[in-house]
C-alpha cells in the first residue's frame, strides 16, 4: 500500500511542470551554505544575463521538438549569422559602414538569414523526407565551415554603439529576450500554428488527414529555430564586441539539454516555453554553480552531461507511462 | 509558512554572501584570479605552474579558469572573479577583441586586471599587459637562421608556419621573419607561408603540402615550438630529417622555448629558438597586480626581451629555458 503510494507520488512529481523550477529551488537553497556567493546580487544578474542567449536558442529548439523533429545546425547559424551582421555593419569596411541605416539592416539581414537557413533545413526535412538529425547535422558542418571560410578565420570588429548595445546591456538584451518569449509562448498556447505543432507532434499522419498542413507547419518550426538561432548571435556579437564564426558554438548540448530537462519531450507532442525557460534556468543554475567552485571545464561538462542524460531517462519514461 | 522558511533561507545566503565580502576587505590574503584561454601548450602549463609557486611564496590564494577557447565562457569565468570580488585578474585572452568587454568590467569593479603574454586590440579599456617582445625576438631568431644560411651561400627556399591570425603575437612573430628575411632575399626566398590557427593538425597538412609543391625548401621557421611535431613528423616522411653538419640539414627555428625545441636543440636537429622568459613574465604580471593596488605607476605594457637560445650558446642559456626543466624532467 505504502509501495504503491510512493510510486503515485513519484509518477505525480514526475508529471508535475514545476518540478524543475522546484528542483532549481531547492539546489539554489542546498549549495547556499557552502557557496554563499551565488546568492550575492552581482552573481544573480551573472546568472540571468548567462541564461538570456541560451533560453533564445532553447525556444526556438522547443519548437523543432515539439514538431518531432531536431535541430543540431543551430550554433552555425549563430556563427553565420554573426559574422553576415558584422560584415554589414563594422567601421571598417563594412557593406554599409558609417550608414544611419546600417544596425536595423545588419538586425534584418541576421534575422533574415537565420530564418532562410531555417527554411533550408525544413525543406529538406518536409519536402524531401529526410531525417532531421542527418539535414541539421550536415547544416551544422557546412555553415560553420562557410562562417569560417568567408572570414579566414578573423574576427570582425568595429561595430556600431548601437549595436553592441542590444546584446551589451543588460536591459536590452532582457529586453529582446522577454519580447521573444511572450511572442514564443502566445504563438504556441493561444493560436493555431501552436495546436497544429503538437498535432503534428503526436501524430503526422492523424494530423495530415485531419487538414493540418504538415509540411507547412514542419517548416516554420525549423525557421522559427533558425531565427532564434539569430537572435542569440546579436547577443553573443554584442556582449562580446565582436562578430565571429565559432560564436555559440560550445552550447549545443546546452541547448537540447535545457530543452529537454525543461520537459520538452524528444519523442514530440510536448512541451512549453515556460518549461524551457526553467530548464535554462536549472542548467545555467548548475553550471555558474559549478563555475564559481572553480571546477575544471571538464568536470563542469561530465556534471551536466550526466544531468542531460538523467533527464532524457526521465523523459523516456514520462513517455512510457504516458502512453502505456 | 513554507514561503517564509524559503525567503528566511534566501536572506539567510544574501546575508552570508554580503558578509563573506565585507571579510575579504578587511586584510585577509590576496586572491588574484587566473583566466587562461587554454592548457593545450607546454607553454600554457609551464605558465601556470610556475603562477601556482609564485603566488605561493607570497601567500597569495590562487583561482584558476580555463576556458577551452570559449570566448563567451571567459567572459562568464572573469565576472565569477569580479563577483567573488578578487583582489586582481590575470586573463590569458581567447581573443584581443572580446576580452575588451572583459576589461572594462573588472576596471568598472576597480579590480586591476593583468593580460599575460598576449595583448588586447587598442581601445579605451585601461589594462596592464605583459608579453613577450615578440617581433624584436623572432627578427633575432630568424638573423640567426639567415647567418646560417648565408654561410653555405646557396639559395634557400624558406617556409613559415605563421599562427592564428587573430593573435596579434602570431602577427609579431611574422612581421619579425618577414624583416629577418627581407635584407637576404637574394639567397632566402619564401616560397610557402602556412596559416596553421595555432593546430597541430593543420600545420601537418600545410607542411606535407608545402614540401610536396616545393621540395627544395631549406628554411623552415615555426611561429611556435608546439607546431615543431608536425613539421618533424612531416620531414621524416619526406627523409628529410637531418641533423647539423649532416647532408640535406634542414635550417630550422621555433619560438617559444619547450621541451621538444629543448630535447631538438640537443639532438642537434634544431638551429635556433627565441625563448619566452616565463618567470620573468608571471613575476610581472603578479608584481603589477601588488603594484596597482598599492597606487604605484604601472606601464601598460612591460616587454619581456626573452633570448635567443641556439647551438652556439645551449650550454649558458639551457638553464634559462623553461622547456630545458620540463625536458629534464621527462628524462628516464
Amino acid at each position: 500500500m505504502k509501495g504503491a503510494w510512493l510510486r503515485r507520488q513519484g509518477r505525480r512529481a514526475l508529471a508535475s511542470e514545476y518540478l524543475v523550477l522546484a528542483l532549481s529551488v531547492a539546489y539554489f537553497l542546498v549549495l547556499l551554505p557552502w557557496l554563499p556567493e551565488l546568492a550575492h546580487p552581482r552573481n544573480l544578474a551573472n546568472l540571468f544575463s548567462r541564461m538570456l542567449p541560451l533560453l533564445l536558442v532553447a525556444m526556438g529548439q522547443t519548437f523543432v521538438l515539439i514538431a518531432g523533429g531536431i535541430d543540431l545546425s543551430v550554433t552555425a547559424v549563430i556563427g553565420l549569422t554573426s559574422v553576415l551582421g558584422a560584415s554589414l555593419m563594422t567601421a571598417d569596411g563594412g557593406w554599409m559602414a558609417g550608414h544611419a541605416a546600417a544596425v536595423p539592416a545588419g538586425i534584418a539581414l541576421m534575422l533574415l538569414t537565420g530564418a532562410l537557413l531555417g527554411a533550408a533545413n525544413g525543406a529538406a526535412v518536409t519536402g524531401l523526407r529526410m531525417p532531421p538529425f542527418m539535414v541539421t547535422l550536415t547544416s551544422m558542418m557546412f555553415l560553420g565551415g562557410l562562417a569560417v571560410w568567408l572570414t579566414q578565420s578573423q574576427r570582425i570588429t568595429g561595430l556600431p554603439p548601437a549595436f553592441l548595445a542590444l546584446g551589451g546591456k543588460p536591459a536590452c538584451a532582457f529586453g529582446l529576450t522577454l519580447g521573444a518569449a511572450l511572442f514564443a509562448h502566445l504563438l504556441l498556447s493561444r493560436s493555431l500554428f501552436g495546436r497544429w505543432l503538437y498535432a503534428i507532434g503526436h501524430n503526422p499522419r492523424v494530423a495530415a488527414i485531419s487538414g493540418v498542413p504538415v509540411p507547412t507547419v514542419t517548416l516554420a518550426a525549423y525557421v522559427l529555430s533558425g531565427i532564434s538561432g539569430a537572435c542569440a548571435a546579436i547577443l553573443f556579437t554584442g556582449r562580446l564586441e565582436t562578430g565571429s564564426p565559432v560564436h555559440g558554438r560550445e552550447i549545443l548540448l546546452d541547448v537540447i539539454g535545457a530543452t529537454v530537462i525543461g520537459g520538452t519531450s524528444l519523442f514530440g507532442g510536448k512541451g512549453k516555453i515556460l518549461w524551457t525557460l526553467y530548464g535554462v534556468l536549472f542548467l545555467t543554475l548548475v553550471d555558474a554553480s559549478l563555475n564559481l567552485m572553480f571546477l575544471s571545464d571538464f568536470a563542469i561538462r561530465m556534471v551536466k552531461g550526466a544531468l542531460i542524460l538523467l533527464a532524457a531517462l526521465i523523459d523516456a519514461l514520462r513517455h512510457r507511462y504516458e502512453t502505456a | 509558512m513554507t514561503w517564509s522558511l524559503l525567503a528566511s533561507l534566501l536572506m539567510l545566503g544574501v546575508g552570508a554572501g554580503c558578509q563573506r565580502s565585507a571579510r575579504q576587505a578587511e586584510g585577509a590574503p590576496l586572491t588574484i584570479g587566473v583566466a587562461f584561454e587554454t592548457l593545450q601548450t607546454e607553454f600554457w602549463v609551464a605558465s601556470i605552474e610556475a603562477f601556482r609557486a609564485e603566488a605561493k611564496a607570497r601567500g597569495i590564494t590562487l583561482l584558476e579558469a580555463i576556458a577551452d577557447g570559449d570566448a563567451n565562457r571567459q567572459l562568464e569565468q572573469i565576472k565569477n572573479f569580479i563577483s567573488r570580488r578578487v583582489d586582481g585578474i590575470i586573463a590569458v585572452p581567447k581573443d584581443a577583441q572580446t576580452i575588451i568587454p572583459m576589461i572594462r568590467a573588472a576596471h568598472q569593479a576597480q579590480i586591476p586586471m593583468v593580460l599575460y603574454n598576449r595583448p588586447p586590440d587598442p581601445s579605451d579599456a585601461p589594462s596592464i599587459t605583459v608579453v613577450a617582445d615578440n617581433y624584436s625576438l623572432t627578427k633575432a631568431t630568424v638573423s640567426y637562421m639567415a647567418e646560417q644560411a648565408l654561410q653555405t651561400g646557396e639559395l634557400h627556399p624558406a617556409m613559415i608556419l605563421i599562427g592564428d591570425l587573430g593573435d596579434i603575437n602570431a602577427i609579431g612573430r611574422r612581421d619579425g621573419f618577414e624583416d629577418a628575411i627581407r635584407p637576404h632575399t637574394n639567397l632566402i626566398q619564401v616560397v610557402s607561408r602556412i596559416p596553421t590557427e595555432w593546430n597541430l593538425e593543420k600545420a601537418q597538412a600545410g607542411v606535407v603540402n608545402a614540401l610536396q609543391a616545393h621540395p627544395g625548401i631549406r628554411f623552415i621557421f615555426t611561429s611556435s615550438d608546439f607546431l615543431l611535431p608536425a613539421i618533424v613528423s612531416a620531414l621524416k616522411s619526406t627523409g628529410r630529417y637531418h641533423k647539423i653538419g649532416q647532408p640535406g640539414h634542414i635550417i630550422l627555428g621555433g619560438f617559444d622555448g619547450d621541451a621538444t625545441a629543448y630535447r631538438m636543440l640537443e639532438e642537434g636537429y634544431l638551429d635556433a629558438t627565441g625563448v619566452q622568459d616565463v618567470q620573468f613574465e608571471v613575476v610581472s604580471s603578479i608584481q603589477a597586480i601588488l603594484d596597482s593596488r598599492a597606487g604605484k605607476p604601472v606601464a601598460a605594457v612591460i616587454k619581456d626581451p626573452g633570448f635567443v637560445i641556439h647551438q652556439g650558446n645551449l650550454k649558458e642559456m639551457a638553464s634559462r629555458m623553461w622547456g630545458a626543466g620540463i625536458a629534464r624532467q621527462r628524462r628516464p
